[in-house]
């Protein structure tokens, strides 16, 4: 498999292949990979999101801008089985690789292009990122609260869910090259706006039944989400109707748990001033994991807000072996998002460097001799 | 069905958000998803049986004049397109014997009850693997099938705040927030539908099925893991940074003058050069504040309050459409209603109208990948309830009318209460 994407989507599609078993090459240009710029650093200035996304492959620096480079790239590609790219259509036309000629030269290849707007389309030119997707695929207005500004889900998450569509895409279209005669690979076109709004769509198709767009909450109570508790933050977000009784129960709320129009959450939502402040008032008294452990203890559900370093420390996680450093060593990573029973996923090696692979990267995946590889490596064509 | 999963087929119990979208995925990508839902016990997102039905969903385009309150849930009907549904009560061994009849016909299963609820029906992973030694399981559960949170019940809206999530999500100066509806839900079904492909994938490779164990809570964990690996690496616990880049300045949303919002964002030199002359503030190239990202970034109040001040002049989209042409990074925010109605995802084919029998005909997200020679395509609405029971019944089982007729009238199938 070779990578040449630029972006945190194609770079996360490229870690799921590599995951699960894919022998990836990295190819970056002489600046590095993008995500290697990105903060936060540790203290020898590895990015951290560089290390995340880039782990479990081989990189080789080439110059695309070098006819040279760009031969020995196109070679890489005509023998491998996937290449993900996140160019827009337009700069490929320009230097190449195009899907079309290269799909009609190597038949077999899956192409998988992850941009911002998809490569086709009146948007396609134009740059996007994290925060646009967020903007376009309805997540901003819908976030947050209504008397403040729309707000992004935090962090990477156009990114990491493009790039998790693209990796099933992609696996789709082997299974497919494998199953349907005549057996041939293809392109596939993901947008990140696409795969948001897709997450999206309960809360499109609820705004079109009821002819109003869904708001932004205008006020953080119970019913919607975390609210203080004595040492931090708690979610009583209440599905099934034993839920609500249980846990009015345990906050000793016994008229609310008895009384039958709570049982259902329509009601409640549409009757939450009622109760809300009488049931934050018991919540305040509460630490936030007695409070878990004693509905837990109920099968209620339940959620106290953790963050990075309690979630680290977390037994469960820990009895599920959910961190686990790299096989050649390192810190410990976050596992895979699901275990495979017969094919658990492997994480072998942390990011590279940049070129930390590239003799063995233009051997193995470009096919060239050692007087080729010395030869771009003395020209500079590849480091 | 079309697209590359064309050829196999599930079995699936998914309900909810999380499950039925791992499998709508599946259905969009061309596999035949038959969605198994309990008798008498409806998928939670079809709602209560008696929950009133609003008056715009009656009034609808295309409308039926009779409605069940369980066929005109939008929850259910945004996440289980391309799927057929069949109704058994699984309480009974009737309805249990029909659902094992049914395994050896299906490539996998599905779902996303508390993990011991498949035990207790007697069709577990083992179960299963006897009727069918290859065949595929995947669960989609709130903490995972082991552990000492294993039986622990939860929802999107618990799985948020404990998988560090809400921790991230949320303005600077304030307190963690859910997201505005339960993303943890979304981001299972992705990873969810990763796991069935990767699953099928070493079938055909080896031969061999397997369990497929999804735990929402690391689902979850690991599309925020470069904060947990953050914590591992340097020790920090990042907080809430609202709509700010950890390295790029300006990254931000904006109030404009027709009481939108616009989304726009400098990660180069060249784009923050550019949106400085759009905006007219060309002294804001000399302003040694803003010289470069890092100096923005240092003084990236002073920067919002320059940019907003600005931006509260400008309309949205012509200033959304300025910018993009230019190479800058923005976008006008949509609320739902502007996203159905958006022309570039209609010219890409992702929003599509759909028309369903009780509800009518409403806009919605479509496939969210193009497949050059496998095209997929949108085949089927959201099912009714019980839909093709009789139609998927005789077709593998080679059930017949009376036979049928008969599971009917004994109340191992029917759609809507049980009586």
């Amino acid at each position: 498999m070779v990578d040449l994407s630029t972006s945190v989507s194609g770079a996360w599609c490229a870690r799921m292949l590599a995951d699960f078993g894919a022998d990836v090459a990295l190819f970056e240009g002489s600046d590095g990979h993008p995500t290697r710029a990105l903060a936060p650093f540790d203290d020898a200035d590895n990015s951290v999101i560089a290390e995340y996304v880039l782990a479990n492959r081989r990189s080789a620096v080439v110059d695309v801008e070098q006819a040279d480079g760009r031969a020995a790239i196109r070679s890489a590609i005509e023998r491998a089985d996937v290449l993900v790219i996140n160019k827009s259509s337009a700069d490929l036309a320009t230097h190449g690789p195009d899907h079309a000629s290269l799909l009609q030269q190597k038949p077999g290849l899956i192409m998988c292009s992850i941009t911002p707007h998809g490569s086709t389309g009146p948007r396609s030119e134009h740059p996007g990122n994290d925060l646009t997707a967020a903007a376009l695929s309805g997540w901003a207005s819908i976030n947050g609260l209504a008397d403040r500004p729309p707000l992004k889900p935090s962090g990477l998450q156009a990114s990491y869910c493009a790039g998790t569509m693209a990796y099933g895409s992609i696996v789709a279209a082997l299974l497919s090259r494998h199953n349907q005669p005549p057996h041939q690979g293809q392109f596939i076109d993901i947008s990140e706006i696409e795969v948001m709004a897709s997450t999206f769509s309960p809360a499109l198709l609820n705004s079109q039944y009821l002819g109003e767009p869904q708001a932004r909450q205008t006020k953080v109570d119970m019913s919607t989400g975390p609210v203080p508790v004595n040492d931090g933050h708690f979610a009583l977000t209440i599905s099934r109707p034993h839920f609500w009784r249980d846990a009015m129960n345990v906050l000793g709320l016994d008229d609310l748990a008895d009384d039958p129009r709570w049982a259902t959450s329509w009601y409640r939502k549409e009757h939450s001033e009622e109760y809300v402040h009488r049931a934050q008032a018991e919540l305040a008294k509460w630490n936030k994991m007695d409070l878990f452990d004693t509905l837990a203890a109920l099968r209620v559900i339940a959620g106290p807000v953790l963050e990075t370093d309690e979630l680290a420390d977390n037994e469960h996680l820990r009895d599920r072996r959910f961190f686990r450093s790299p096989d050649e060593g390192g810190p410990e990573f976050p596992g895979t998002a699901f275990k495979m029973g017969a094919s658990p996923s492997q994480l072998v090696k942390r990011a590279p460097k940049p070129g930390e692979h590239s003799v063995e990267i233009l051997r193995e995946f470009a096919g060239l001799d050692e007087a080729d590889i010395d030869a771009l490596i003395a020209s500079g064509v590849a480091r | 069905m079309t697209g590359p999963l064309s050829g196999y087929r599930g079995i699936v119990l998914t309900q909810a958000w999380a499950g039925s979208y791992a499998t709508q995925l599946l259905g969009m990508l061309g596999a035949e998803i038959i969605q198994v839902e309990f008798h008498g016990r409806p998928d939670s997102w079809r709602g209560s049986y008696d929950r009133p039905i609003p008056e715009t969903v009656q009034n609808a385009p295309g409308a039926a004049s009779e409605q069940h309150p369980w066929n005109v849930q939008p929850n259910y009907n945004s996440v289980n397109l391309n799927k057929q549904c069949i109704t058994l009560d699984l309480t009974t061994p009737d309805g249990i014997e029909i659902f094992k009849r049914l395994v050896p016909v299906a490539d996998l299963v599905a779902e996303n009850f508390a993990p011991r609820v498949l035990g207790n029906l007697g069709i577990d992973y083992e179960s299963l693997r006897e009727i069918k030694p290859d065949i595929i399981l995947c669960s989609l559960s709130a903490f995972g099938n082991n552990g000492s949170w294993r039986d622990v019940p939860g929802i999107g809206g618990t799985i948020e705040p404990i998988s560090g999530m809400s921790s991230l999500l949320g303005y600077e100066d304030g307190s963690p927030l859910n997201s505005g509806q339960m993303y943890p839900d979304a981001a299972a079904g992705l990873n969810g539908f990763a796991g069935i492909v990767t699953a099928l994938m070493h079938r055909e490779m080896t031969g061999e099925g397997q369990y497929v164990d999804l735990s929402m809570q690391e689902s979850s964990i690991a599309f925020i893991g470069d904060a947990l690996l953050e914590e591992r690496m340097t020790g920090n616990v990042r907080g809430r940074l609202g709509n700010r880049h950890m390295t790029f300045a300006p990254h931000g949303i904006y109030s404009t003058s027709d009481d939108s919002w616009i989304a726009l964002a400098a990660e180069s030199q060249g784009q923050w050069s550019a949106l400085c002359r759009i905006a007219d503030h060309e002294e804001w190239l000399s302003d040694p504040r803003f010289a470069d990202n890092a100096t923005r970034k240092t003084n990236e109040d002073a920067l919002d309050a320059q940019i907003s001040a600005w931006a509260a002049g400008q309309e949205r989209d012509a200033l959304a459409a300025l910018l993009s042409n230019s190479g800058v990074i923005a976008a006008p925010v949509l609320d739902a209603i502007e996203l159905a109605a958006d022309e570039a995802l209609r010219e890409r084919g992702f929003i599509v109208n759909v028309e369903h029998p009780e509800a009518g005909g409403h806009p919605q997200s479509g496939i969210p990948a193009q497949f050059s020679n496998t095209p997929a395509t949108i085949q089927r609405h959201a099912p009714l309830q019980g839909q093709h029971t009789q139609d998927v019944l005789h077709r593998l089982l080679n059930i017949d009318e009376p036979e049928y007729r008969d599971l009917f009238d004994r109340g191992v199938t029917g759609a809507g209460p049980s009586t």
